[in-house]
């Protein structure tokens, strides 16, 4: 045994320099064609969104969460095309809870049929533009006004930024979700719209108060100072140097928060007090699946499955965008 | 799902057990009279007032009151009168006095014999505007209520008692009536017409805590927010209690009451939670679980503010267009029982098939009588309700019924609560229809139609106002007796469906149950278990 043991030591010391050798061969050669490839045109530096992209395209849950997140906007925008019955259709005598047949994709009867005999999957697609249009609009509009106050509260700081911060506080202390209920009771009938406003009009601070950290720290950049001594104005700097600079954080709270807004949306019809008939959503079907969760547990698993989906993937979304902006993450 | 699996089997093995023992415990158990002191634990909640039969209009002290006090009469399954502390109720010839007379030997739980005078003066007492009963209104038939309880705003009393009851001797009086009314007898049926004893004068708050009544239950305890004591009178000169006593628990929610009662910490539930319906029966066992009609009806009521320049036949078509039968079983998961009349069944009067037809499914006959009548309004139907009575199922399912066969527009309009629906209603502010909802407050055919479609009634909120009606029902009031009075309101009620105030829907059904603990458990047209005759094994 100890004869051969320098000798086995040997080969095997030769054969991983061989190896080791190829090895190294390999990436030298490619290295290059790759930089070359996925390098930015010549003369433009890659800014710190293309870098962002090129980072997201490569993640698994990045491409998951964007493929779930398109295919519910397509069918928020063209339920047809994923179902040819009408959600309010309604057959007692023959559907009344019937089971799913799942086995029959997308069909009418594929998930089965609810306590008013209409197809669960039907509610389920039409229920989608429900969701999808409060998410995206709230995020909008608190993205919009929340950015902009955040922007001169942080820009000009002083008395502006003390009075705005001191409005931001008063929105922070009412709860969200119990302050939009207060809102929503009050209204009768109640549309996308009303829920939309309600949403924003609470929850807009988070975006301020984001925004307002990120300006104030992106103000002192060298190249804010540099565009201020070169005589430009105001509007220019903030809106051409701070703004692309300090977006990055407030996307990613947006992101997030989109995923709330729908989760925010389905609570409130759960609770009955989101969308009003004739309005399809998912929370009031699942808050009308409850009685009879004994009997016929199928109505309240689908909906609820698909809505944690897409909660999901836009948390996903939002996960993957902040680790791909934010360098130290990376 | 390999664990969830066997714990499944587990759990059937259980349940198949455990039902198994207790079939065998039932069968000892419901030969014999039972335990003659068990006790029978029943949901109830917190009263929302102090315990005075005049005081209390919400089912919670209702419950109470009614095991305590004993009513001078009382009614059975098809709203016949049968007396209970009452000897005899007599009207005189015209209708305009009644002549009330006591059994003799009976007796309040504190022991003192009950006389002609406790009732007269207990009644004037309520009566009197300045003790704020809510059940005061009761007494307005009496001449001289006037006197103690004037309508105008802030006014006093100008007299201590009602000129219109006078007492005969120790154990009879009489009530002379502003207008003679040949169904007065109906009217004493009601919880408010009990007598109160002496003390009761001395410390009314303390006795609103304590009441003592002449009933077949004393009262011996109320832990506020948890339960109510109740024990048998061993004195009571009525059909005696066949337990020893009743124990009321305040419960949050249906659902844990139900629990309770699956989990053997309760004997009797009075009406299971919506959750619970699609399955108490098999739950339970046929035997141990009622779905009975009890004396209330739910309408959908076209306001005639909107609806007034439209053919009746479109109503008419309307009410055959919904599938009344499949949404009972399905939806309403046999909750409620298809109306064909404007009276439910335990009431007296109730005609039989009173709708001819017009409360059928019938989806030609619809279209046809739809399309003579002159189509609906603007094509288009909303039914208003309260959000708050999970209402909104069944609404829906009318709706789709409609658009189904009718194809116009239906949907529902959600009011927050109780209170806004009403408010709507009030201010003639309803688009289209609204869902009406009745309760017999004594169960005569009188009650559910003179309340809500005569056209001076308080409830009328669909504003119908029809001279012919009107007409009848005051010639109803007006008849010498009781037999003719039910039969001119009958005739109203062919007129009725003529005219289509409402579109009857279904009558209540009481869905509940109870534990393998007891035996003789029956509910009655008013929806309530009886009590007194729940018999306790073991």
């Amino acid at each position: 045994m100890p004869d051969q043991a320098p000798e086995a030591l040997k080969k095997s010391g030769a054969l991983s320099e061989t190896e080791t050798l190829k090895k190294e061969a390999i990436p030298t050669a490619a290295a290059p064609a790759t930089v070359v490839e996925a390098g930015p045109a010549p003369g433009r530096p890659r800014s710190l969104w293309s870098d962002a992209w090129h980072e997201l395209r490569r993640r698994p849950t990045f491409l998951i969460a964007a493929t779930i997140i398109l295919v519910l906007f397509v069918m928020a925008a063209f339920p047809g095309w994923f179902t040819s019955v009408s959600p309010r259709e309604a057959d007692l005598t023959t559907n009344y809870l019937k089971e799913p047949q799942l086995t029959h994709f997308f069909s009418p009867e594929w998930l089965g049929y609810n306590q008013q005999g209409q197809s669960i999957w039907a509610r389920m697609v039409h229920g989608t533009r429900a969701s999808i249009i409060i998410g995206v609009a709230v995020t909008a509009i608190v993205l919009v006004f929340g950015g902009l106050v955040g922007m001169l509260a942080g820009y000009f700081g002083g008395w502006i930024d003390a009075i705005l911060s001191r409005i931001v506080d008063v929105f922070l202390g009412i709860p969200f979700l119990l302050g939009t209920m207060v809102i929503l009771v009050s209204f009768d009938t109640r549309t996308e719209w009303t829920v939309i406003m309600a949403l924003a009009f609470l929850g807009w601070t988070t975006i301020a108060r984001v925004m307002r950290g990120s300006v104030i720290s992106v103000k002192q950049a060298d190249y804010v100072a540099a565009a201020r001594s070169l005589g430009a104005g105001t509007w220019r700097i903030m809106l051409r140097h701070i703004l692309p600079n300090a977006l990055a954080p407030v996307i990613v709270v947006a992101m997030v928060a989109l995923g709330g807004y729908i989760t925010a949306e389905a609570v409130l019809s759960f609770l009955g007090i989101g969308l009003t008939e004739p309005a399809i959503s998912w929370g009031g079907d699942i808050n009308r699946a409850q009685d009879r969760i004994r009997v016929a547990e199928h109505i309240l698993l689908y909906p609820s499955i698909l809505l944690s989906i897409t909660i999901l993937s836009f948390l996903m979304l939002g996960d993957a965008v902040r680790d791909a902006l934010d360098p130290k993450l990376r | 799902m390999r664990g969830a699996r066997s714990a499944k089997w587990v759990a059937t093995a259980i349940v198949v057990a455990l039902a198994a023992t207790a079939c065998g415990g039932s069968d000892d158990g419901g030969d014999g009279a039972g335990n003659p002191d068990g006790i029978v634990r029943v949901d109830g909640g917190e009263p929302q007032n102090p315990l005075l039969p005049t005081n209390t209009n919400e089912q919670f002290g209702a419950l109470v009151v009614q095991n305590v006090f004993s009513k001078l009469l009382d009614f059975d399954d098809h709203g016949e009168i049968f007396m209970v502390a009452a000897e005899s109720v007599e009207p005189s010839e015209d209708n305009g006095t009644w002549t009330v007379t006591l059994k003799d030997g009976w007796t309040f739980h504190d022991g003192t014999p009950v006389t002609a005078q406790h009732y007269v003066d207990a009644w004037n007492w309520a009566a009197n505007i300045d003790n704020n009963q809510n059940n005061s209104f009761w007494f307005a038939d009496i001449v001289g209520y006037e006197d103690v309880h004037p309508a105008e705003e802030g006014a006093e009393p100008t007299a201590d008692a009602m000129s219109g009851l006078k007492v005969v001797d120790e154990l009879t009086f009489t009530i002379e009536l502003t207008t003679p009314v040949s169904y007065y007898d109906y009217k004493l049926g009601y919880d408010a017409f009990t007598p109160l004893p002496d003390s009761f004068y001395d410390d009314p708050e303390a006795f609103g805590e304590h009441p003592i009544g002449q009933g077949p239950y004393e009262f011996t305890a109320w832990n506020h927010g948890e339960s109510i004591e109740l024990t048998r009178y061993d004195d009571y000169a009525g059909e005696p209690a066949k337990n020893g006593g009743v124990h009321i628990t305040s419960y949050d929610s249906l659902e844990a009451a139900y629990t309770d009662l699956r989990s053997n910490n309760l004997d009797i539930i009075r009406q299971v939670a919506p959750r619970d319906l699609p399955l108490y029966r098999d739950d339970l066992g046929e035997d141990h679980s009622v779905a009975q009609p009890y004396n209330g009806i739910q309408t959908i009521v076209p306001v005639w503010y909107e609806w007034e320049d439209t053919d009746p036949r479109v109503l008419q078509g309307v009410s055959m267009a919904i599938d009344r039968e499949t949404i009972t079983q399905t939806v309403l998961d046999g909750s409620r029982t298809p109306a064909d009349s404007f009276v439910p069944p335990g009431v007296y009067g109730y005609q039989e098939g009173a709708a001819n037809g017009i409360t059928d499914f019938n989806p030609e006959e619809a279209r046809r009588l739809v399309e003579e009548g002159g189509g609906i309004p603007d094509n288009k139907i909303t039914i208003q309700y309260n959000s708050d009575g999970g209402h909104q199922e069944w609404v829906e399912a009318v709706c789709n019924s409609i658009i189904e066969t009718l194809d116009v527009e239906c949907v529902g309009d959600a009011k927050v609560d109780f209170d806004t629906d009403l408010e709507a209603r009030e201010a003639d502010e309803v688009q289209s229809m609204y869902r009406g909802g009745w309760f017999a407050d004594y169960p005569l055919n009188v009650n559910f139609l003179k309340e809500l479609y005569h056209s001076e009634a308080q409830s009328n909120y669909g504003r119908f106002d029809n001279e012919e009606v009107d007409a009848l029902f005051e010639e109803g009031d007006a008849a010498a007796t009781l037999d003719e009075t039910a039969q001119a309101y009958a005739e109203a009620e062919q007129v009725l469906f003529e005219e289509m105030p409402a579109i009857p829907l279904w009558f209540n059904n009481v869905n509940g149950g109870w534990s393998e603990n007891v035996s003789n458990v029956r509910f009655d047209s008013a929806g309530q278990p009886v009590l007194s005759e729940v018999t306790v094994n073991n």
